[in-house]
């Protein structure tokens, strides 16, 4: 069979205007996929890889959209675009690392459109994977980026296993390290994760980025009150300033008193196949001045055991230095 | 023969709005309009079959407009091969170039990456919407002219529609506010310079007429 | 008042900003149906079989094209389809069916059996011992005894070896070489040398608009829609590509989405439009998408280079060995490495100098004059090498661009050839007013937190005119001037400029004057290829020849008609006057009808190309015609610069960079159309930051796949990648050879963009050079921390 792209082969589409309506639709059909914003997806329906049945478009399901107070924090609808999120009073007010991470997604007709939840569960860029190449993430029994002459320079150097793929949602490691929490409902019901549970690694299954599974819904994000008046910081880096994923990304939150880091939630991205959490790192500056030691020695900490492929280990102190900076203190 | 549609009632239960099927034809028949783009693919795959009509309603630059449209089809093509709006440029049918911005309920999206059927109860604009009856230019458009316009201008339209997004959303844009605002569109002239200027222009113009 | 030097409005604006401007894919027929491309999935393959009969069976699938069906080229030459593809993405096939879903779906219904080949995707893997080629008739072209001859060129394992040892590129056997001078006596004059291997990318043209076209045929004639540079060459090109006569061909392109030099004249693929509307009998759209663009879409070819320098204390460089291997793709033979050569030459007036180099057939995708063909590459590469030089003697570093700059007398090149003028110090001192280049000196290594300043500056020259095309003027009966223009509409608006040189000879208003161009049908006179930067320079030329014809011509119309002689009539204000009283242009056109002969195009002048014959003579009896070739003398080589001057902050704990600061300074003889032409500075200047920071291509070595496939992957700039404003200026000093005065723009400023911001790139790291295009943040980081290189020394697609 020869191979053409870019151009969508059909499906069956269905818009249901509530979740049970989605979930329903999910329920009784195969080979179903989902549609957010559709930016991510509608890449693989015209390189024409993933070929689902039936596509189940999200955009007439209110419930899913908009940011409401929720406890101490707030919630917000997987539906909600990015652009509305940037735009949100209640986010940038308590909870600017997000807005400052949505707020670099790729392009402003992007973040128009895309949403939330779409960038959260979006597939990996893996070149090789994503040009259809049979991967172990897409079925297969090898991964070709991997090899030591593979071309790997946007790929992973830590937590690798099999597949040396990178998460690349910006608005990831912000929610992680705002200590968010997923809410997903399938037909069996509603389950909630923590954000840095959300997200799987090729360890636990090669073929999937997030818990979801076919007929799941991730249908809000929580955002308790716990890091609302946390110094943030955030910043990715990238080969364009516009449409591009992080080479490497750093998201934090620290409370600190009179110079002292009392406590601090850190996480990086770009770097491995799930955001990463930097569980030692916080532990290691609790306690610590925010200084250029502290943030040395937390970069030092945050990589080490990294694991460069052939034409990444610049990666190993671009990671390191943004844990520096984000713990240093610097102005974003 | 017969084409895909939305259907009145499923036995499912399932609302009108919620049911569109794909769609199985039979035979070489040249829709109506035979110089557009054909409604729908003569080849679907097995797993999709259905067989109803299916004309929708779309609301493009100010009038309402029936087109049968296909489940994938995207909003660019709909326009450019329906409507005959050719303005809205096709140059990366990704989402990675911004040559085909319209507005959607005047805020900007990349119409090669969106749905048509995504798009039925919201208002479309294309280039072709921004000029008035009388032939009076919109602001933006005066803007880009009395700035010597763009060079191969593939990207003009585009561009255009993201500075009327600006103008309308940020009325006193820094030139900075102004980049950022455009930084989902891409001209490979390189003329970004002039564009900025056009835009700083354009929303100067804009203020004027308000 | 004169037109040119003024900013005007091109006739083509208000197309552009409503939507209505057509562009290839934009165009309709009754009855239009759809083709779609099979692209090889491997870098080297011969098509053992093709079934198509489960596609051919589907409803709605109106016939396939291939290889045997197109005009198959010579070798190394171009077919636009083939049974033996050469590079992942060539196309093999094409189908047509009534809709593109259908066209899709059927060519997924194509059985085809590949028998993979031997492929190469860097060319020193092609030359070591045993390494593969890329075509099956060798690695190289050369001109042998017998005439240019494809061989198989291996170097011996013992060069490998050294280069390695040595830490430098491998240098065996070239093709070409050429050098003047004792080059061994001007390094041993040299107070300094160095020496150092440098790698430049080879990256897609990208133009916004795709290769799409659209045909049909109505009796026996064939209607052809697609984007060229130049409509003239391009229907010439197109109808001996499908073997008609000019007369069968009507080709339509009046608006070009960008070309940079991708479609000069025939673009191979609408050949495939063409024959298939033919073969099924159905207007045929073939819409290419972005993906199929970076295959077939054409590329700059990339170096692998190594040079030696040699500094007098002074400053004065006296001699150059440079040697150049360049990254051909598989067909045709691209000059890009000679030009390098002679730039080099040129823009340093070394006393001595070797040029050694090569181009190696590559099965990746095929290469073309992309914008400074060569000239782009090798300012890139050592303008920066120069910096370090400046570094050490401690001399600055515009004083030492401007001391070994060329003069009007100057040589360059094996030809020894001299340039028509040279006003490189006044383009650089003007450009370094306006930049303030001595205020921003003290920027130079300044700190602000973790980033730190660099400042830059690159000298870039290119070919900015050529000469001997024709121009073709009518004045219809309605009084108006209509300029008849071969050139194509690709953005640069010189279809509008080089018309009013035409314009201001007759005294014309702009409004009073008409500008036909874009479809063959309208009667094009004999043009350039619109590339190389020809265009202002020849073209006013050939428009002012044709004005002086069509003046003459009104004088005598006008003597004829009211007494006395003609040398005794003016020609002003949309009038002829003399003794004898005055006729409007109008009238004149009504005399020059009756009058017959040459005044109305019935007799043409011997020496006009018979393309313009053909046309001058479809459009005899409208009116007043002027008709000439331009014989104006020009002597020497024509030569443009464009200095540019870049401030960049450079994040020492990221690598990231931010070009905060440019200004391009401009030798293009008189400005003919300010506005217009800053857009050209800046444009190519833009085009020069991609190269310089964030364009490149990468493949997989071992399955020869490519990756930079898509924009998101091939990274062109976006406006955040750019200064928020850019500055220019010009010497403005017109060129002595061209009665007009000018000299293009379009190439230069591409060098000097990319130059500029290696520069200050290398500033802002304490003047350490990389050596290597693109300096992107990884690269960039590596060596701030003192890391392994993400690539091997001459590695080129990484």
């Amino acid at each position: 069979m020869a191979v053409i792209r870019d151009m969508m082969p059909a499906f069956e589409l269905f818009q249901p205007t509530s979740v049970d309506e989605a979930l329903d639709v999910l329920e009784r059909h195969d080979n179903t996929w989902v549609l957010a914003g559709g930016l991510d997806s509608m890449d693989w329906f015209k390189d024409r890889i993933k070929r689902p049945d039936v596509v189940v478009e999200l955009g007439s399901v209110s419930e899913l959209t908009g940011i409401r107070a929720s406890g101490d924090g707030i919630e917000i609808g997987a539906m909600t675009s990015l652009r509305d999120v940037v735009a949100s009073d209640d986010v940038r007010s308590r909870f600017g690392l997000l807005a400052q991470a949505a707020a670099e997604v790729a392009t402003p007709q992007i973040r128009n459109q895309g949403t939330l939840g779409g960038n959260l569960i979006q597939d990996t860029r893996c070149w090789y994977y994503r040009g259809g190449w049979p991967c172990y993430r897409a079925g297969g029994n090898i991964c070709y980026a991997g090899t030591p002459r593979s071309m790997n320079r946007e790929h992973a150097v830590t937590g690798q296993s099999r597949c040396v793929a990178v998460n690349g949602a910006d608005t990831a490691g912000a929610l992680v390290a705002l200590g968010a929490q997923m809410m997903v409902r399938s037909a069996g019901g509603e389950r909630v994760y923590e954000a840095e549970d959300f997200f799987v690694g090729p360890e636990i299954d090669i073929e999937r980025m997030t818990v979801l599974e076919p007929g799941d819904l991730l249908t809000h994000v929580r955002i308790p009150g716990d890091w609302a008046d946390a110094r943030f910081y955030w910043e990715k880096v990238r080969d364009r300033k516009s449409w591009d994923w992080a080479l490497a990304s750093v998201a934090a939150a620290i409370v600190e008193s009179n110079g002292t880091i009392e406590r601090a939630r850190i996480a990086v991205n770009g770097v491995a196949p799930t955001p990463v959490r930097l569980t030692d790192v916080e532990n290691l500056v609790q306690g610590m001045p925010a200084n250029d030691d502290t943030g040395m020695a937390a970069g030092e900490l945050a990589t080490r055991g990294f694991k460069p492929l052939r034409h990444n280990d610049y990666k190993v102190p671009l990671a390191r230095n943004l844990v520096r900076r984000a713990v240093r203190g610097d102005a974003a | 023969m017969s084409d895909a549609a939305i259907t009145t009632e499923t036995a499912t239960g399932h609302s009108r709005r919620t049911f569109i099927k794909g769609v199985i034809a039979t035979g070489a028949v040249v829709s109506s309009s035979s110089h557009l783009f054909r409604a729908r693919s003569l080849s679907a795959s097995a797993a999709v079959r259905a067989s109803m009509p299916r004309m929708i309603s779309l609301n493009v630059n100010g009038v309402s407009r029936s087109v049968d449209v296909m489940p994938q089809e995207t909003l660019a093509m709909t326009l450019r091969y329906k409507l005959g709006l050719t303005g809205t440029k096709l140059g990366c049918d990704r989402a990675e170039c911004g040559a085909c911005t319209v507005l959607i309920d005047g805020v900007s999206h990349y119409a090669c990456s969106l749905l048509t059927n995504a798009v039925r109860d919201r208002s479309v604009t294309s280039i072709e919407g921004l000029e008035g009856a009388d032939g009076t230019l919109h602001p933006v458009q005066q803007a880009v002219i009395d700035e010597g316009g763009f060079q191969c201008a593939f990207c003009a339209p585009g561009f255009i529609m993201s500075m009327v997004a600006l103008t309308n959303e940020n009325p006193e844009p820094t030139r900075e506010e102004a980049a950022e605002a455009l930084s989902g569109n891409l001209c490979r002239c390189g003329d970004y310079n002039k564009i900025l200027n056009s835009a700083m222009r354009a929303a100067e113009y804009a203020r004027r007429m308000v | 008042m004169a037109l040119i030097g003024q900013d005007i409005s091109p006739p083509d604006l208000r197309a552009k900003v409503t939507g209505r401007a057509k562009y290839a894919e934009d165009f309709r027929a009754e009855g239009m149906v759809f083709a779609k491309l099979l692209l090889s999935p491997m870098p080297h393959a011969r098509v053992r079989s093709v079934d198509a009969s489960r596609a051919l069976a589907m409803p709605g699938v109106l016939g396939i094209l291939r290889a045997s069906e197109v005009n198959q080229p010579e070798a190394p030459g171009e077919a636009a389809l083939t049974d033996e593809p050469k590079y992942v993405g060539e196309p093999i096939l094409a189908l047509a069916a009534v809709d593109e879903t259908t066209a899709a779906d059927a060519i997924e219904a194509i059985d085809i059996d590949l028998e993979p080949l031997p492929f190469a995707i860097d060319p020193l893997d092609s030359l070591r011992p045993g390494g593969p080629d890329a075509r099956l008739d060798g690695n190289v072209m050369r001109f042998g005894d017998s005439g240019r001859e494809l061989v198989s060129l291996k170097w011996p394992q013992t060069e490998f070896d050294a280069a390695e040892a040595e830490g430098r590129l491998p240098m065996g056997e070239p093709t070409d070489e050429w050098d003047h001078g004792d080059l061994d006596a001007a390094f041993a004059e040299a107070d300094y040398v160095l020496e150092d291997t440098i790698v430049h990318q080879s990256l897609t043209h990208h133009p916004m608009e795709p290769r799409s076209s659209m045909a049909y045929w109505e009796d026996g004639r064939c209607y052809l829609y697609g984007s060229t540079q130049s409509t003239q060459r391009a229907h010439q090109a197109m109808a001996s590509q499908l073997d008609l006569e000019p007369g069968e061909l009507v080709f339509v392109g009046q608006y070009c989405g960008g070309g940079f030099g991708s479609k000069i004249a025939g673009v191979p693929i609408y050949q495939v439009t063409a024959l298939l509307a033919r073969k099924i009998q159905r207007p045929v759209m073939m819409r290419i998408n972005r993906y199929e663009e970076n295959y077939i879409g054409r590329a700059r070819p990339g170096f692998q280079a190594w040079t030696k320098m040699g500094f007098r204390r002074d400053g004065k460089i006296t001699g150059i060995d440079l040697y150049i291997i360049q990254d051909h793709g598989p067909y045709g033979r691209s000059g890009d490495y000679n030009t390098a050569g002679a730039v080099t030459d040129l823009m340093y007036q070394p006393d001595a100098m070797r040029f050694r180099g090569l181009t190696l057939y590559t099965n990746t995708p095929p290469r073309s004059a992309q914008r400074a063909p060569g000239g782009a590459q090798i300012v890139a590469m050592l303008e920066p090498l120069v910096d370090k030089a400046a570094r050490e003697l401690g001399i600055d570093r515009v004083e030492i661009r401007k001391i070994n700059a060329p003069t009007h007398d100057s040589e360059f090149g094996p030809g020894r050839a001299t340039t028509t003028s040279a006003f490189v110090r006044e383009a650089i001192e003007a450009g370094a007013e306006q930049f303030d280049w001595a205020g921003k000196q003290a920027l130079s290594g300044q700190r602000n937190g973790t980033k730190v300043t660099g400042v830059g500056v690159g000298l870039s020259p290119y070919v900015g005119g050529s000469s001997g095309f024709d121009g073709l003027l009518l004045i219809r009966p309605d009084g108006k001037l209509y300029i008849h223009q071969g050139i194509g509409n690709l953005g640069t608006h010189s279809m509008a400029d080089t018309a009013r040189a035409a314009a201001d000879e007759l005294g014309l208003e702009w409004d009073d004057c008409a500008v036909i161009w874009g479809d063959s049908s309208q009667h094009h006179p004999y043009s350039s290829v619109q590339a190389g930067s020809q265009t202002i320079h020849a073209h006013t030329r050939a428009n002012y020849a044709a004005a002086l014809d069509m003046k003459r011509k009104l004088q005598e119309v006008a003597a004829a008609a009211l007494g006395g002689s003609a040398s005794a009539y003016r020609v002003e204000g949309a009038r002829v006057t003399g003794p004898g009283g005055s006729l409007s242009f109008a009238q004149a056109a009504e005399r020059a009808i009756a009058m017959g002969g040459e005044y109305s195009g019935q007799e043409l002048p011997e020496d006009i190309n018979d393309y313009t014959r053909a046309s001058a003579t479809q459009l005899a009896g409208q009116g007043l015609m002027g008709v000439a070739r331009d014989n104006f003398s020009h002597e020497g080589s024509t030569w443009s610069w464009v200095v540019g001057f870049a401030v960049v902050e450079l994040d020492t704990e990221t690598g990231d960079v931010r070009i905060v600061d440019y200004t391009g300074s401009a030798d293009c003889g008189i400005v003919v159309h300010p506005r217009s032409l800053a857009a050209q500075i800046h444009g190519g200047s833009v085009q020069g930051f991609g190269q310089a920071r964030s364009q490149k291509w990468v493949f997989d070595p071992k399955w020869g796949v490519p990756f930079a496939h898509r924009l998101y992957t091939a990274r062109p700039p976006g406006i955040l990648d750019v200064p928020l404003s850019m500055d220019w200026a010009a010497a403005g000093e017109p060129d002595p050879q061209t009665p007009i005065g000018a000299k293009g723009i379009g190439e230069p400023p591409v060098g000097a963009g990319s130059a500029a911001v290696t520069s200050a790139i290398a500033d802002a790291l304490d003047g350490r050079c990389l050596c290597r295009v693109p300096l992107t943040t990884d690269v960039i980081l590596a060596e701030l921390e003192g890391r392994a290189q993400p690539h091997a020394l001459t590695e080129i697609h990484s």
